[in-house]
């Protein structure tokens, strides 16, 4: 690895180099090769450039919604807020899932202001009354046996697409800029595939079957691209995750295992379990091969998803961007059914309940950790010296491609 | 008697407009297969109760939940305060037939009975 000159260079002014780069440096026209720039501050607070990212990437791609169990019934809802809009997803009486943006067809009013619910019959607007099935069609409205030309399924909810897979519900607002979705298996399939080296290592651990036993939702003041590069390196590992540390010694040498491709953590040799102290987790799922367990992988699902894979259980985060400087993520913990049951059921064991606690609390403090990281960044990202963004040091290099990717949607189409 | 429709065209559990009447009315056809017919325009406001929930023999308005025994055409409660007019119906040959009351029917405000069928009413 190379050395930096220490000498920081304190005259520099908005436009110039990073400051990482010496005079001396610059006189000669080298960057460190250690270094590669970041995307700059302006990026991260701009609110024109995240109405791009909205338009571009979160009201295109295939965004990971809401867990399918969080739809048990005809006319449970969840809405949730997928770029610039806010989605109404639901449960048909026929059992399917149906996405709709939550926008009366009116006058505009939101159809829903809860977070989730369930309706008995139908969706109702609360300002006059137009009335919806849970299939998006107009059914009923003041005067509309008067208004014979209101075709009920066009004046019906609009519909975005949705795709399950597992256990989990993506919509894609494509079809409002009369576009297809893109293709779920070259996106979302694909960049499981690429991390984890082929979709096979996922068939362990089920992720479909499993139950949620535990949410927490984080409201992090940060920009949603520092919450994706942070989540892509380990570099900060040593610094603000002791108790990751101690479960995943090698996580101290600062390669995350999102750097390679197939490669899994190794737990500590004293470490029995995924838990905040490395005491006993569950037993391995189902299908854990002998290559996974006691292994830890980590996979990040673009625009807005990321995979944590153990042995026991699995942590899936979904971020929902509300802003420059504004992202919810929502995690959940999944467990086998039986798993959930024990810990969590009307008859709970509670030293099951315990081992879910410990379970939960390591990757519930990394969460922590990192997001209060993130909310120490992204004040600074309006800095001045910020302009031209930071840099990136080799253990961090494989993140230019998560940079270059959002370049290319935002600047690639206009 | 008033020949409003083929049996067949009224799906069990649910209700169909008929407006060939002034004011039209809905037939509804129970799960048990009892068909019942009443004045279709809910009391409160101007909405289909043939859109409305058809529970057992009573229909719930689409709009705002008050709901009408078909029977009787009684309101169970509000914001609809005044029944809906019942006719008494009959099934010959798979057809439904009414013998449409002569009562003065509870229209909601701003639905005449057949003067406003008659000129139209556009969007
Ligand atoms: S805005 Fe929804 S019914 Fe008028
Ligand atoms: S329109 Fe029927 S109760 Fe209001
Ligand atoms: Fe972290």
């Amino acid at each position: 690895m190379t050395t930096l000159d220490e000498g920081l260079d304190p005259g520099l002014e908005h436009g110039e180099p990073p400051v990482t780069t010496t005079d001396e440096q610059r006189a000669r026209g080298v960057t460190p090769s250690s270094l590669l720039p970041t995307l700059p501050g302006r990026t991260y607070v701009d609110p024109a450039w995240f109405a791009a990212e909205c338009e571009e990437i979160f009201e295109r791609d295939w965004f990971c919604a809401v867990r399918e169990d969080d739809l048990p019934n005809a006319g449970s809802f969840r809405t949730v807020t997928v770029g610039r809009e806010s989605v109404l997803l639901t449960r048909t009486r026929r059992g399917e899932v149906r996405a709709f943006l939550n926008v009366c067809r009116h006058r505009g009013a939101r159809i829903c202001t809860e977070d989730a619910g369930e309706k008995r019959r139908n969706f109702q607007c609360p300002y006059h009354a137009w009335t919806y099935d849970f299939e998006g069609k107009l059914v009923a409205a003041p005067n509309l046996t008067s208004m014979p030309d209101v075709d009920r399924v066009e004046f019906g909810l609009k519909r975005v697409a949705v795709h399950s897979w597992l256990g989990y519900v993506w919509v894609s607002l494509a079809p409002l800029a009369g576009e297809e979705p893109p293709s779920f298996a070259d996106t979302v399939e694909a960049d499981l595939a690429e991390r984890l080296g082929s979709l096979e290592p996922l068939a362990a651990y089920d992720v479909g079957s499993l139950k949620v036993g535990r949410r927490i939702t984080y409201d992090v003041a940060a920009n949603w691209k520092l919450i994706v590069e942070n989540f892509m390196e380990c570099y900060h590992c040593a610094t603000i995750h002791p108790e990751l540390t101690e479960v995943l010694p090698e996580f101290a040498d600062g390669l995350a295992a999102q750097y390679y491709v197939g490669h899994g953590a190794e737990f500590g040799e004293e470490v029995a379990g995924f838990t905040v102290d490395g005491t006993p987790g569950f037993d391995p799922l189902p299908g854990m091969t002998d290559d996974q367990d006691r292994r830890y992988y980590a996979v990040t699902v673009r625009p807005q998803v990321f995979v944590n894979l153990v042995p026991d259980h699995v942590i899936w985060h979904r971020m929902y961007p509300m802003g420059p400087d504004r992202t919810v993520v929502e995690c959940d913990w999944l467990y086998a059914p039986g798993v959930v049951e024990a810990a969590t059921g009307d008859d709970a064991d509670p030293a099951m309940a315990a081992r879910l606690d410990a379970s939960v609390e390591l990757f519930h403090r990394v969460n922590a950790q990192d997001f209060e990281a993130c909310e120490r960044c992204q004040p600074a990202m309006g800095s001045r010296l910020y302009a031209d963004g930071g840099v990136l040091v080799p253990s961090e290099h494989h993140i230019e491609a998560f940079h270059a990717w959002v370049r290319d949607r935002v600047e690639g189409q206009s | 008697m008033h020949h409003l429709c083929a049996l067949d065209d009224v799906v069990p559990g649910e209700g169909l407009r008929v407006t060939t009447t002034s004011p039209p009315v809905a037939v509804f056809r129970t799960d048990d297969d009892e068909v019942y017919v009443v004045d279709d325009t809910c009391t409160h406001q101007d909405a289909s109760l043939a859109d409305g929930y058809l529970e057992g023999c009573w229909v719930e308005c689409p709009l705002h939940e008050s709901r009408f025994d078909l029977r009787t055409g009684a309101v169970d409660q509000p914001p609809a305060k005044r029944g809906v007019r019942t006719h008494a119906a009959q099934v010959v040959d798979g057809q439904v037939w009414a013998e449409l009351s002569t009562d003065a029917p509870n229209l909601p405000p701003g639905v005449a009975g057949s003067t406003a069928v008659a000129s139209g009413v556009t969007a």
